[in-house]
């Protein structure tokens, strides 16, 4: 079997999510990044980047308008607000997009879950970091059971695992990661809640998603959520099962931790991490396919 | 003696004591307490769930009334007490739960959230100011932050328009020379006036409310018969003795302060909290009182001691709203007993 | 240069005898220490030399500095040690410590007070950019235990005359609209820029002030009093003094600094800000004598060879906080400290 050519990929954004994101891309046999770009050419990422020999400009996205038909994917790892700017003109530029903000431009994508139906879409949104550690799990959690009524996940992050824009952005993960769940899981009612632990050494991320079911089938449920982390795995390495499915107060209870990679960003920000690990398998299989 | 100041007396006895009766208060409890509050001429009563608004959850417990009406049945009862509820963001959005409560005519919104985290408030309370209401900061579990991050946190929030900032001993795991230090720091240091909000874990509720008084509080919690989380909060039939007794101005009428405690014990029978070794060890291991009822219930059915349960809680430094964990504890605790199976569910 | 060297090592056990377990929670954890080829950074490596020869440590050393391979070869005693990895670099362009470090001692900053004339942007550039890249790279790391920050004696501003010495919580004026305030405003934005970190990020970021110094590794070509007066000394003097010596400084010996500064890294408290350098007075007539009498004819002392309007001033630590918190403590007396700095700098002459 012969070596696919490299998808030629940019990312936008060099803050500590691009910077890792960087890091995969690089790791990645499939991609290959031509460019990494922002507005800081003195921040921490750009002098990462310039060290690995990566191209690397401060122009934002108009370094990427003057690739046209050099890159055919781009990472937006910016913010919501910015990924509003640049949506029409990667648009124009016909390259495929991967969304790591919340602004919910494209296709909610959890490759877990939809990955398969999201390859012909020219946006993707990632949804939030508690979005792709518990959509899966709900996912599951309804294949397992008919009757769910209400679906709640829960995530402790590391307090420095949150940087200023998630910190003042809390309603927004919170509704994202409602949205995410009520789309994915087919329920109505949902919530999201999400704490913050200052504690040291930093705490990993860990997700609870909790549902009420009429009439709950825990033999299934288990069987489908360990199923479940088994496909999350192949792409998220550090995503474990903590507390297998069980049921208690009237409620079904499972719960995961997250260890991230620790490429750029530290180990305890599985938070950063997840979301990462999802946009790489995006673009991988976007890779693949376009091979065949 | 030189005049005392005045002290602003809240009574958050239908929102703390929402934890000691697994949020189950209900509508007919909220009119005939808020009636007997406003009638012992509370500053604020605080109403809804433990956990505040939009808290009502899986994770935390169900409130057995949507917060809406609560709200809108106890601001009916209202005159001179003015109505307030608990925010936290990371439950609560702007968007889902503070638009209703505005509404509902909520006067004051106390925006807590963890003691190290309070950048997380800036947008709620920059909201709750922005349409003209009452906002303060919260400081939660306030014995994890040494009085210099309490002080540079509580700076934090009076920067964002927090109007007065309360520390809570969510937990009651202070001593009353913890209590004079921290709030002593923030009295002197702060332009808003500071709050002190005790649980008795530890017996030691009153003893700092007044630890705090003397060092500069200008507001103080309390709950009738103590109804709140945990070993509960300071009763406020005693607050009002030790205010009077110490010569504070207030706003109370003494006897129908006194009368709130013969009124929670009706009202509350049979939920009315009370030193236990659960709450005790909680105390000692400075966990989230809150975590009292979920730790006993999941104890129970792991079949391990809530004690252990506790202290391993506190060796995590779990902060509040992190109630998913003492399953994970429990189930870890009670694999650990069966020695057998590992990396298996308990039973 | 084995003498040389034997002299500072006899220094280095001495400053340690008896109190190591001080130390103790350093043992084998890694150490990142930005400037770490200065005079500081050359006894903190001899200190940690000891500290894992015969004390066990097994401590873990990274030496980041713009002229780490220069240092290594000219000092291979420290330089072919395997436990320590001198990375060479430019703080300002620092983008990532070692995952696994737990303590950072941040000394990297132009001190050179001919670059304060010559080149003072750069000092603002370095000293400050600098100190917000490292604790940016310190924010990423999973279990930081502290973070020290050497800024300087000289943040204080002016210590009035008739103000013995100055206590942490000292504040003297500072004029920002004149240029040779550079080195001292750049190290009050790197102390601002740390407050900020604390705050931002609760990083656990220590302060130090240090104060003056001597011993073996300083440059004698820093135009400082004690420097100068050991140069003028060994070229055969004259010493000159501008004004009429009645000038008080006080100075530290290398070994007691570098103790200090480890003792940081255990016993200091996060937030905290603690003097370093010795709380005894002395005029520069009589540092002059100090040094004057180790040679024989003893140089002359020439007071008043600047124009007049040389006024006199003081810069003394007040070192309660230290030694209470610190265990800190000045155990080479001045007279020795010279008497070591002149012999260990004969040793290097003559090798």
């Amino acid at each position: 079997m012969s070596q696919p050519r490299k998808l030629p990929v940019a990312i936008l954004g060099t803050g500590n999510i691009g910077t890792d994101l960087l890091v995969k891309v690089l790791r990645s046999p499939v991609l290959d990044c031509r460019l990494f770009a922002g507005r800081n050419l003195s921040s921490p990422g750009m002098t990462k980047a310039s060290l690995l020999n990566v191209p690397v400009s401060a122009k934002g996205i108009d370094s990427i308008r003057e690739l046209r038909g050099q890159v055919e994917l781009v990472f937006d790892a910016t913010s919501a607000e910015s990924h509003l700017k640049h949506a029409p003109v990667l648009a124009e530029l016909g390259v495929t997009v991967v969304d790591l903000t919340p602004a919910q431009v494209g296709r909610m994508c959890v490759p877990a879950v939809n990955l398969a139906d999201c390859l012909d879409q020219p946006n993707v949104n990632m949804v939030t970091c508690g979005g792709q550690a518990s959509v899966p799990l709900a996912w599951a959690i309804a294949q397992a059971n008919p009757g769910v009524e209400y679906i709640e996940t829960v995530s402790s992050i590391a307090s420095r695992s949150a940087g200023p824009a998630t910190r003042i952005n809390l309603d927004e993960y919170l509704l994202t990661t409602e949205t995410g769940l009520r789309t994915f899981a087919a329920c109505p009612h949902t919530k999201a809640i999400l704490n913050l632990n200052p504690a040291q050494p930093c705490i990993h991320m860990q997700t609870t998603v909790m549902a009420k079911i009429r009439q709950p089938d825990l033999a299934r449920t288990r069987e489908r959520v360990e199923a479940m982390v088994a496909v999350i795995k192949k792409y998220v390495p550090g995503y474990q099962l903590i507390l297998p499915p069980l049921l208690e107060g009237g409620r079904l209870v499972t719960m995961v931790r997250v260890d991230g990679l620790g490429d750029y960003l530290p180990r305890y920000a599985g938070n950063l991490d997840i979301i990462n690990c999802a946009a790489i398998a995006f673009a991988e299989a976007r890779a693949h396919r376009r091979q065949t | 003696m030189p005049d005392k100041p005045s002290i602003t007396v809240c009574d958050a006895t239908l929102r703390d004591g929402s934890h000691a009766c697994s949020h189950q208060i209900t509508l007919e409890q909220v009119r005939t307490y808020a009636a007997a509050s406003e009638a012992a001429g509370f500053s604020f009563l605080e109403v809804g769930h433990g956990n505040g608004l939009g808290a009502s959850s899986l994770q935390v417990g169900e409130s057995l009334v949507p917060e809406g009406e609560m709200l809108r049945a106890a601001k009916a009862c209202l005159r001179r007490t003015k109505l307030s509820v608990h925010v936290i963001p990371g439950f609560a959005t702007i968007q889902r739960d503070i638009a209703g409560a505005l509404d509902a005519g909520v006067d004051l919104f106390r925006v807590g959230c963890h003691c190290t985290e309070a950048d997380i408030t800036q947008r709620h309370i920059g909201h709750v100011r922005s349409v003209g209401r009452e906002a303060w900061g919260v400081l939660m579990m306030s014995h994890m932050a040494s009085k210099d991050v309490l002080l540079e946190e509580a700076k934090k929030m009076q920067s964002y328009g927090a109007q007065g900032i309360v520390l809570m001993d969510s937990a009651g795991a202070y001593f009353p020379a913890d209590v004079t230090e921290k709030i002593g720091l923030l009295a002197s240091r702060l332009d808003v006036p500071v709050g002190f909000h005790a649980h008795d874990n530890l017996g030691l509720s009153i003893a700092n409310s007044l630890a705090a008084l003397e060092a500069g509080a200008r507001i103080i919690d309390g709950t009738a018969k103590g109804f709140g989380a945990g070993a509960g909060n300071a009763p406020l039939e005693l607050l009002a003795a030790v205010l009077r007794q110490r010569g504070y101005p207030t706003s109370l009428d003494f006897y129908r302060a006194l009368d709130v405690a013969g009124v929670a014990e009706k009202l509350f029978a049979g939920s009315l909290p009370g030193a236990s070794d659960i709450t005790i060890v909680s105390g000692l291991a400075g966990v989230f009182s809150g975590f009292a009822k979920p730790v006993q219930r999941a104890a129970t059915q792991l079949g391990v001691d809530p004690r252990d349960v506790f202290f391993e809680l506190g060796r995590r430094k779990v902060v509040g709203g992190q109630e998913d964990i003492i399953l994970e504890v429990a189930n870890e605790l009670a694999r650990r007993q069966a020695g057998a199976n590992p990396g298996s569910p308990a039973p | 240069m084995k003498a040389a060297l034997d002299l500072v090592r006899a220094d280095a056990e001495a400053v340690l005898s008896g109190r190591t377990a001080r130390l103790d929670a350093l043992r084998g954890q890694h150490l990142f220490i930005s400037g770490g080829t200065g005079f500081l950074g050359a006894w903190l490596l001899e200190l940690a030399a000891v500290l894992n020869a015969q004390h066990g440590f097994g401590l873990k050393l990274t030496v980041f500095s713009r002229n780490a391979r220069d240092f290594a070869r000219r000092w291979p005693h420290l330089g072919k040690l395997d436990w320590i990895h001198f990375q060479e670099g430019d703080i300002r362009y620092l983008a990532e410590l070692p995952r696994d470090t737990r303590y950072i001692i941040h000394a990297a900053a132009l001190t050179d007070r001919r670059l304060f004339a010559s080149q003072p942007g750069a000092v603002a550039e370095t000293n400050g950019l600098g100190t917000l890249r490292i604790l940016r790279a310190a924010n990423l790391l999973e279990d930081l235990q502290k973070f020290v920050l050497l800024s300087s004696g000289l943040v204080y501003g002016r210590q009035p005359w008739e103000t013995p010495a100055i206590a942490e919580n000292f504040a003297g004026p500072l004029r920002c609209d004149e240029v040779t305030s550079v080195y001292a405003e750049s190290k009050r934005y790197a102390e601002v820029i740390a407050q900020c970190a604390i705050s931002e990020s609760k990083l656990p970021v220590v302060t130090l002030r240090p104060f003056a110094f001597v011993g073996p590794y300083q440059s004698l070509q820093l135009p400082w009093a004690v420097t100068d007066f050991i140069r003028d000394s060994l070229n055969g003097g004259p010493i000159r003094i501008m004004g009429d010596g009645a000038t008080v400084r006080s100075i530290l010996y290398g070994s007691d600094f570098a103790f200090w500064v480890l003792s940081t890294l255990v016993n200091g408290r996060a937030r905290e800000t603690y003097n370093v350098g010795s709380p005894e007075p002395i005029d520069l007539i009589s540092l002059a004598r100090l040094i004057t009498r180790h040679f024989t004819p003893a140089p002359e002392i020439r007071t008043g060879v600047g124009q007049s309007g040389h006024d006199r001033n003081r810069l003394v630590p007040v070192i309660a906080k230290s030694a209470h918190d610190l265990g800190a403590a000045v155990t080479v007396p001045l007279p020795v400290a010279i008497e070591r700095t002149i012999a260990w700098n004969r040793l290097i002459q003559s090798s």
